[in-house]
């Protein structure tokens, strides 16, 4: 916390409050998100509806750009304000190597690995039965992939990966499947926005 | 010799020097090796060639069916054979696919023009003609500046406008001042015999071969990926130190010409610094700003839009140099300044051609360069003591060394974005001089040492390109070395790894990784209260040429859901699929596990899956930014995305026309905005699209879900 003039935040969500939530994250980085919070908001109500975030170009033709924004939402809300912005933002803290040796007493911070790959295992699993069914599997994949798959080849890549990460034999990924399947991955670094650093 | 006789009659006649005696130096020895010489024997050395011409006809009062006057092409003709020359040369590189990655273009050009200037200085047993300075300002030069203030990324570039301005005002000083001072260290030492290089013209040296040159710089970085903010720092800083680079070497210049320097003589150095920097910029604002409200009137002669363009250009070019300002600094606020509004204003072909045409004749300009830098080493305009060439090799990296280190220390201490360590390394590594640095060294007056100074920069030139431009990848691979994969990703990790990356990107661009300034709020308000309505043509567009083709696609598609009956995917290559289906049936039987079926899967996956934003640099020399990625891709998600709208709607109504009804309403309530939404829509790619709609600031950039399908039917639309 630096010696810099207010900027608004404290009068709204009250600083301390957010510094303490989200643990470590500094305060330019609040008040940087904070700026980009208010341009996306419109309505100038302190809070952002799906419209406000479809407005962003990129996201149109992004293929998970619903999804993403759907995660920002929490459940059967239509509004986010400031504090789930960052909430949901805080996933993408990069970890610092300091932190990886902070005591392992108090809750694990957002940005953790595991925290991680649940924020993306939830926008795979859209009813949330803690399970990637083959039908999400194949949603997720036509979204990705362009229109020159034909519904069988999908199916079969579909049935390939679940094939591949299963081990419990439901014929469905769950979250430790799914954890298993990417731990050669660098997910700290892939799902880490480097500006926050 | 024949060939001075026609260099000087060509003099004469065309005034442009410095092409002409190269060219004709070349040309005519080619032809003398040929035999032809005994036409231009007959010839005499004098003025007037009008009357030599005519003295020749009348000697000879026969017809003669074939008969060969060259003098009259002459100087078109070596022009032209020389850029011919250039332009082979570049596609007998690319023939062979495996020398562009390991030896830069540079190189090769510069290698190339040795080769000519070995052959020139064989045949005639002179040193060939150096090339002109004037010929490489006035010509050679503006065409790759503009290119590069054009393409500029102008997001990068003024997020880190203060780090590039640090390094190129700061830094070119800091590099000039220690060079100059080291090498008047150097010349203390009587071994060397130097006690005579004084220290005035040692810092003028230093000046001149401080500064980073763009052309070198652009051309090694193209064939290098690095990320684009280090991108964009040392081109930025390539192009913006020219302004120091300017002031300093008129000044050392003038104080070298002055019995006594006094101290007020200091001082309007650094006073003048300014006045070359925002003087350029003015004059260079102030012809874009010109060229936008010219163009507002050119919608019944569209033919000759694109000329607008390079004419304002160039003439900000001039007028900057004219005025002794930094002529580098006016052509690219001329080019950022006009290039939002001129393209609103001119048409979709129009903005083709420009684009088309600047990247020709950069390309063209730099070729040259190169090769007549190589052509102007051969000769015998060095003086080659080899101490003080090697210790100015050695002084231009140490300083550009600490320089970097120095600078970005308090860089580091300002910003949240870093520059690591390794950027460092590049930005230090990459600081080339090239061609600028060998015109002002050639335009220095005529002193005793000035044949010292020649070949020390021709050293240091071909030092920089060769042994740093080779060795710059290979650096750069090692310094980002990843582990190594012991066995290939499997389906589901590809399928994740793509998935996780979308997402990332999802997320940095909702999260708005650039910085809100409130500078950038303020221009943007001026912008669209003041300045458009100025400059672009239509203010509230009527019925543009994309809600046109909106319609023309609903109705496509409302045709194509009646037919249908439901909604599947469209098949826009048949045959593709077909292939892939049969394939895929005969594997049916089989197990899913089996290899030959993973290799399938594979292929499938990695030409089908959606590629993330960026992947190619964002600006590059050789292809017009965006041409690398798939226009269709976008186009894809968005119509499937307004498809999945539509499924929502036929399952549950109510939601999609309110979606439709928000969507027009808020189109109406910004409806300036969407002339320049429609208009600036005249590019082929989303990349370009979003680049073009983040100029705006985030209050104006109104996108509901259907007029994204604008901008879908208008990429389609280009490329029917």
């Amino acid at each position: 916390m630096g010696g810099k003039k207010p900027t608004g935040v404290e009068t709204k969500e009250g600083i301390t409050d957010m510094l303490f939530f989200f643990s470590s994250v500094s305060h330019s980085q609040i008040t940087r998100l904070y700026s980009r919070f208010t341009s996306l908001d419109k309505g100038e109500n302190g809070t952002l509806s799906r419209e406000d975030f479809q407005r962003i170009p990129e996201l149109a033709i992004n293929p998970l750009g619903d999804r993403i924004i759907n995660a920002f939402f929490p459940e059967g809300e239509d509004q986010v304000n400031f504090r789930g912005f960052m909430r949901t933002l805080a996933h993408f803290r990069p970890i610092e190597d300091n932190e990886k040796s902070k005591d392992q007493n108090g809750p694990e911070p957002l940005n953790s690995r595991s925290n991680k790959l649940h924020f993306a295992f939830r926008l795979y699993d859209l009813d949330k039965d803690d399970k990637i069914s083959r039908d999400e599997l194949l949603q997720v994949l036509r979204m990705m992939v362009g229109v020159n798959i034909s519904d069988e080849q999908l199916g079969s890549i579909a049935d390939r990966t679940i094939q591949e990460a299963d081990q419990d034999g439901d014929c469905a990924i769950s979250f430790a499947e799914f954890v298993k399947v990417l731990e050669k991955v660098d997910v700290e670094q892939k799902m880490s926005i480097r500006f926050l650093h | 010799m024949q060939w001075t006789a026609l260099g000087l009659m060509e003099r004469q006649r065309a005034g442009s020097k410095g092409t002409a005696t190269v060219l004709a130096a070349l040309l005519s020895s080619f032809l003398q090796a040929a035999g032809v010489g005994a036409l231009h024997s007959s010839l005499v050395a004098e003025n007037g060639s009008w009357a030599a011409e005519e003295a020749q006809g009348n000697a000879s009062m026969e017809h003669t069916f074939f008969s060969l006057d060259y003098q009259h092409v002459q100087v078109p003709f070596e022009i032209t054979l020389w850029i011919m020359l250039a332009s082979l040369a570049k596609i007998a590189f690319h023939l062979y696919n495996k020398l562009p990655s390991v030896v830069p273009e540079s190189c090769l050009l510069i290698f190339v023009g040795l080769i000519m200037g070995g052959i020139i200085y064989g045949l005639n047993d002179k040193s060939p003609p150096v090339m002109d300075s004037d010929i490489f300002f006035l010509y050679l030069l503006p065409p790759i500046v503009l290119d590069a203030g054009y393409f500029m990324p102008s997001r990068p570039f003024f997020e880190n406008i203060g780090t590039i301005l640090l390094y190129a005002v700061v830094g070119t000083i800091w590099n000039v001042f220690g060079i100059g001072f080291s090498l008047y260290g150097i010349c203390q030492v009587r071994a060397f015999g130097l006690r005579d290089v004084s220290l005035l013209h040692n810092l003028l040296f230093g000046s001149l071969i401080a500064a980073v040159d763009p052309v070198a710089v652009l051309a090694v970085f193209e064939e290098i990926h690095v990320n684009e903010k280090l991108h964009i720092l040392v081109f930025g800083e390539s192009l913006l130190n020219d302004a120091v680079t300017v002031v300093l070497y008129k000044l050392f210049r003038s104080f070298c010409e002055m019995p006594a320097i006094k101290t007020v003589d200091v001082f309007a150095g650094v006073g003048k610094f300014f006045v070359v920097g925002i003087g350029g910029v003015l004059v260079g604002l102030t012809f874009g700003m010109t060229s936008a409200f010219t163009t507002r009137f050119t919608k019944d002669i569209r033919v000759i839009e694109p000329l607008f363009v390079f004419l304002y250009s160039y003439l900000s070019y001039l007028t900057a140099e004219m005025f002794h300002l930094s002529g580098i600094v006016a052509i690219i606020a001329c080019a950022m300044g006009m290039k939002r509004y001129v393209e609103a204003n001119i048409s979709l072909k129009s903005h083709t051609t420009v684009k088309y045409f600047m990247k020709m004749w950069s390309s063209v300009s730099d070729t040259l360069i190169f090769i007549f830098l190589g052509v102007s080493t051969i000769g015998e305009n060095h003086e080659w003591n080899w101490p003080y060439i090697f210790f100015t090799v050695i002084f231009c990296l140490i300083w550009r060394a600490l320089g970097v280190l120095v600078l970005t220390f308090f860089v580091n201490r300002f910003h949240v974005n870093t520059v690591t360590s390794k950027d460092q390394f590049i930005i230090a590594y990459g600081g080339l001089r090239g061609a600028i640095c060998f015109s002002l060294v050639f335009l220095l007056p005529d002193f005793r040492r000035k044949k010292l100074f020649i070949a020390a920069t021709t050293v240091v030139i071909l030092f920089t390109v060769f042994a740093q431009g080779m060795t710059i990848r290979p650096l750069v691979d090692l310094l980002h070395v990843k582990r190594k994969r012991e066995s290939a990703p499997t389906v589901g990790e590809q399928i994740h790894i793509r998935f996780l990356d979308h997402l990332l990107a999802g997320i940095e661009d909702i999260s708005g990784h650039w910085g809100q300034y409130y500078w950038k709020d303020k221009l943007e308000y001026f912008n669209s209260k003041y300045l458009q309505k100025f400059l672009l043509r239509e203010y509230d567009q009527p019925k543009s040429s994309i809600v046109l083709l909106y319609e023309k696609l609903e109705r496509k598609h409302a045709i194509e859901l009646a037919e249908a009956g439901q909604l599947g995917h469209a098949p826009s290559h048949p045959s593709l699929l077909n292939s892939d289906r049969t394939v895929i049936s005969e594997k049916k039987s089989e197990d899913a596990l089996c290899p030959d079926g993973l290799e399938d899967i594979q292929e499938i996956l990695a030409r089908n899956l959606y590629r993330i934003r960026r992947t190619g640099p964002a600006y590059s020399r050789h292809t017009l930014p965006g041409e690398t990625e798939p226009v269709e891709q976008a186009q894809e998600i968005l119509i499937l995305q307004r498809r999945s709208l539509r499924v929502d709607a036929s399952g549950s109504d109510g939601i999609s026309p309110r979606k439709e009804k928000e969507g027009s309403s808020l189109v109406r309530g910004d409806s300036d905005v969407q002339p320049r939404l429609c208009r600036s829509l005249t590019v082929e790619d989303a990349e370009k699209v979003r680049a073009v709609k983040q100029n705006r600031s985030q209050s104006v950039c109104v996108i509901p879900a259907h007029s994204k399908q604008e901008g879908a039917g208008k990429e389609m639309a280009s490329d029917m």
